[in-house]
């Protein structure tokens, strides 16, 4: 579904992917580990379309498609979705709003016709309980207001309700307490499907004992260094990313 | 044998407009202090401070021409139950009057006001800009029909009144001037409604005066609609007692050139005023709203909210100023103005004025020029809008805390034009 070739990139004069490579296939989870400034975040917003970014070598392709000609927009009418690390506050739009002009432009894009409003009201219903997110928020406006957990749970409300190919999670488990990071994870399983994937961004081993993935990565130095089973977030938990980048230093010696 | 010295071009121009309104009709004889003001005052330069922006030469060679008679269209408050009285070009069209006799209410034109009720006019009229401002005396000196509405202590206007003003087509000049003299007590909404043909142009000049009694209550919002060329200076004046509330919302639909000085003054304790506007130039408009509000007595409050865009290279100039006298202390009293920059090559200026002379208020003001919030948009088009439904979001979030004040049906008028200018829809 998503296959990521020797991605190189940078922000201004600073390189942070230095050949990164990476393969999802359909209905799969991995997770991407890593230490601070490894370029986890980065890769998230390169595959989400963020403009700051410039991509200098490599390429990405999404059901065989350029996902590098796509705009954000484009991306997201394609089945990308971001869950961000850091969701945006929009004083004086209605997450309602918010979401049924969202879902309504993608459908356009996509040539069908807009959700009726009591299919929508259906939906938004189904989708609130699935992270147990109030009326109250629902209808207030975009993250204005919202404590940490609740933006993390709307952003995975609003990845329910736009039905995403491929979701990437960007340090959805920051800032969550147990019992929130419990309810974000919650909703994530239930959307695992065999047609979806998911890429998990995650610094702790501890959103993984929850979203248990299929296969597990290290990202060091802006590359992917080390992959394995899912088992591989316990030792890294256990011992560190260190042994993994010195292991790498010395074979690249 | 004596000289005789050329006239000034804004001698000549005050003599053009005064002559051409006279020739369509003018109700009364015009304020002597604003005649006399007219010649005392100079014509405003943008080296004065409250015209820094406002380039006022090109209106010195305003030639009206006779107005031609056009079809006045349909108004947009049609559906809107209310007493309606209709004028084009400072003319009254002649709606149905509601007079309930000397104790009673009235709504009608000026005209008619000052025939039956000249006393209860006189009486309620104040100067206004009249004696500091050129345009205003000049409209004083002139001034033309408009609405009239008494609502006499105690009274409650049932129904919205809805004072429409219509510019026909071409070089035309108007000085419409509305009234609304609330009582004691008085409860009653008016609107506002200035609209023209898309091809008029000239000059509006136009006073709206209002003096709100004691414990009364007193909703205005004003309208402007105006395609075409029109040249538009507005002057709004409010005056209110003790204990009363007074809400005053400005929205300009459409305007080529405007110029609105707003001055509401709080003649009594523990007055309340709010005042809103919004504003969205494009093309090379030109839109400026002054606002002065004078706390004269203790314990009033105002609060004041102005928001606008400027598109393409437009200009749009907000001066906000509040002035505490002295003894009105433990006022409270709140400014804000909030624009965003949707052209390279548009142009805001904002400029906040304080005056504090009590030492037991607060006061705040917030003033902001800015584009799109990137990382908004970002987020919005991560969800799937494109760049244009996104745009579309923000303004609408934007001015919805000004708009969602309006009635339903102005808000969704107003809204629909900016939509369209902005190619929304």
């Amino acid at each position: 579904m998503l296959k990521i070739e020797n991605l190189h990139a940078r922000i201004g004069d600073t390189e942070i992917l230095k050949g990164l490579t990476l393969s999802l296939g359909t209905g799969e989870v991995h997770a991407i580990m890593g230490p601070n400034g490894s370029g986890k975040s980065t890769l998230a917003s390169i595959l989400a379309g963020r403009e700051d970014y410039e991509v200098t070598a490599g390429s990405i392709t999404f059901d065989g498609v350029d996902l590098l000609e796509l705009d954000a927009t484009e991306r997201a009418v394609a089945g990308i979705f971001l869950a961000f690390q850091y969701p945006v506050e929009i004083p004086g739009v209605s997450n309602i709003n918010f979401l049924r002009t969202a879902l309504n432009s993608i459908r356009e894009q996509r040539e069908e016709a807009p959700i009726s409003g009591k299919d929508f009201l259906a939906k938004v219903k189904a989708c609130a309980q699935l992270v147990e997110l109030d009326g109250k928020l629902r209808d207030r406006s975009v993250n204005e207001g919202f404590s940490g957990g609740e933006k993390k749970r709307n952003e995975v409300f609003q990845m329910a309700m736009l039905e995403p190919r491929l979701a990437v999670l960007d340090e959805t488990d920051s800032g969550l307490d147990i019992d929130a990071l419990r309810i974000v994870s919650h909703g994530v399983n239930s959307m695992r499907s065999a047609d979806r994937s998911f890429l998990v961004i995650t610094h702790y081993q501890r959103l993984l004992d929850h979203i248990v993935p299929d296969h597990v990565h290290v990202l060091a130095g802006g590359r992917i260094v080390h992959s394995g089973g899912k088992e591989l977030a316990l030792e890294l938990e256990e011992k560190g990313y260190d042994w993994i980048v010195d292991a790498q230093a010395t074979e690249q010696a | 044998m004596s000289e005789v010295a050329t006239p000034s071009k804004h001698a000549v121009l005050a003599t053009r407009i005064t002559d051409a309104c006279s020739a369509h009709g003018v109700v009364g004889e015009g304020n002597p202090q604003a005649i006399a003001a007219l010649e005392a005052l100079p014509y405003p330069t943008t080296r004065q401070e409250r015209w820094k922006y406002t380039r006022v030469t090109r209106l010195l060679d305003i030639a009206p021409q006779a107005t031609p008679a056009g079809t006045l269209p349909e108004p947009v408050l049609a559906g809107l139950d209310a007493h309606t009285l209709t004028f084009v070009a400072g003319q009254y069209m002649g709606d149905d009057i509601l007079d309930e006799g000397p104790e009673g209410c009235f709504v009608g034109p000026r005209s008619v006001a000052l025939e039956r009720y000249p006393q209860r006019v006189l009486e309620g009229s104040t100067d206004g800009f009249a004696t500091t401002e050129w345009f205003a005396a000049l409209q004083s000196a002139a001034p033309q029909d408009g609405g009239c509405v008494i609502v006499p202590a105690g009274h409650r206007l049932e129904r919205p009144v809805v004072l429409r003003h219509h510019m026909p087509s071409g070089i035309g000049v108007a000085q419409p001037e509305h009234l609304f003299l609330i009582g004691d007590g008085a409860t009653a909404e008016g609107i506002i409604w200035s609209d023209s043909a898309t091809d008029a142009a000239g000059l509006l000049n136009g006073a709206i005066t209002a003096k709100v009694g004691d414990m009364a209550d007193f909703s205005l919002e004003i309208v402007q609609d105006e395609p075409g060329e029109l040249h538009h200076i507005g002057h709004h004046h409010f005056t209110q007692g003790a204990n009363s509330k007074l809400t005053v919302r400005t929205a300009t639909a459409n305007a080529h050139w405007l110029r609105n000085d707003l001055h509401i003054v709080q003649d009594g304790v523990h007055a309340d005023s709010t005042f809103h506007g919004c504003y969205l130039p494009n093309g090379q408009q030109f839109v400026d709203h002054h606002t002065r509000i004078d706390h004269a007595h203790p314990d009033g409050r105002s609060n004041e909210l102005y928001k606008g865009l400027a598109a393409d290279r437009s200009t749009a100039v907000f001066n906000g100023k509040i002035m505490v006298h002295k003894d009105a202390q433990r006022i409270e009293a709140y400014q804000s103005n909030r624009n965003l920059l949707l052209g390279e090559q548009a142009a805001m200026y904002a400029k906040p004025e304080l005056e504090i002379y009590a030492d037991d208020v607060r006061c705040s003001h917030g003033c902001t020029t800015g584009q799109f919030d990137r990382e908004a948009l970002f987020y919005l088009r991560s969800r799937g809008m494109t760049e244009t439904a996104a745009h579309n979001l923000l303004v609408q979030a934007f001015l919805a805390e000004v708009l969602d004040g309006f009635r339903e049906e102005i808000r969704d008028y107003v809204h629909d034009v900016y939509a369209r200018r902005l190619g929304w829809s």
